[in-house]
């Protein structure tokens, strides 16, 4: 790989990283993580003057993430496939892990909303997976570039 | 990136048209994003700090946790897939000349720079306002000028 696209990928792995953490921060200062939380948020309670979140409301958010998760999943996904990891047994894995998991992260609050309680399970199990598998694809990546 | 592989981007009558497409949104991007800020965050100093932690004076409430935290999170995406997108098809047109490296790290650097000390700046100290002004300007000037730079090469270069 030409030295400056291996610059480049570099710092998408340090952007990457920038935006992990502020999902990470963002879903316990709006959420919570915790399953009563993850209900709390989404089913609102009338004793605490909780707003139960509405349909439109959640596809508001929904909607950005769709396109958002896809490109990154494409771009980082893309990249591991230049890697030596290309060729190992994981690798599909890893594709259909990261799509899989992206789907339950991004739809579970429109089951919940729709009184499917245990999906807030899902919800709270899928948002870790995804964060460590996104952890792994980006450690694969830096090996590869530190040690081509 | 199909582009990076093509060996003469001026004989292939699609990809450069498409390039200049991109190119030109990137330039109009940027100057509606400083345009943008100065209107959301601020551009001077007394204004993001203002956003940032309100005015007693003025009644003007500070921006909440929340709302910061989806902004950044939002920008965060944003400015790494501009300067991604941006630096392939720059480092392609300038063709391994050694300055380029030069200029993509000081955007990457920039814009990291910008990021980071945009969190500082709410989550640590206000110290870090001016430090992040720098480095938003910093960015937007080099991306400008990137973006410039590969659209004369694109279209007025003898070869690429």
């Amino acid at each position: 790989m030409q030295q400056a696209y291996k610059y480049t990928v570099l710092y998408f792995l340090l952007f990457s990283l920038l935006l992990l953490l502020s999902g990470i921060l963002l879903f316990g200062e709006k959420i919570g993580f915790s399953q009563e939380a993850i209900l709390l948020y989404y089913l609102g309670d009338e004793e605490r003057f909780l707003i139960a979140k509405s349909m439109s409301g959640i596809l508001k958010v929904v909607l950005p993430h769709i396109f958002a998760f896809g490109l990154f999943g494409m771009v980082v996904l893309h990249f591991v496939v230049f890697t030596q990891s290309n060729r190992s047994k994981y690798m599909k894995f890893f594709i259909y892990a990261f799509f899989t998991l992206s789907l339950l992260e991004i739809f579970t609050p429109l089951l919940i909303i729709n009184g499917f309680e245990t999906f807030a399970y899902f919800k709270l199990i899928s948002f870790f997976l995804f964060e460590f598998l996104v952890l792994l694809l980006l450690w694969i990546l830096f090996r590869s570039i530190v040690h081509e | 990136m199909r582009f990076t592989l093509i060996k003469d981007l001026k004989q292939d009558k699609s990809m450069r048209p498409i390039l200049s497409g991109l190119l030109l949104f990137t330039l109009i991007y940027l100057l509606s994003d400083v345009y943008v800020t100065k209107l959301t965050l601020g551009l001077l100093s007394e204004q993001v700090q203002t956003t940032l932690f309100g005015d007693v004076d003025e009644f003007l409430d500070p921006i909440s946790r929340a709302s910061f935290l989806e902004y950044i999170h939002m920008q965060i995406f944003f400015m790494m897939m501009l300067v991604l997108t941006l630096s392939a098809i720059y480092i392609r047109m300038t063709n391994k000349k050694a300055y380029s490296l030069i200029v993509v790290n000081l955007l990457m650097l920039s814009v990291l720079v910008t990021l980071i000390t945009l969190g500082l700046s709410y989550f640590v100290d206000a110290i870090f306002i001016d430090l992040y002004l720098f480095s938003f300007f910093t960015w937007h000037i080099v991306a400008l000028y990137m973006s410039l730079s590969s659209l004369w090469s694109l279209n007025f270069a003898t070869s690429i």
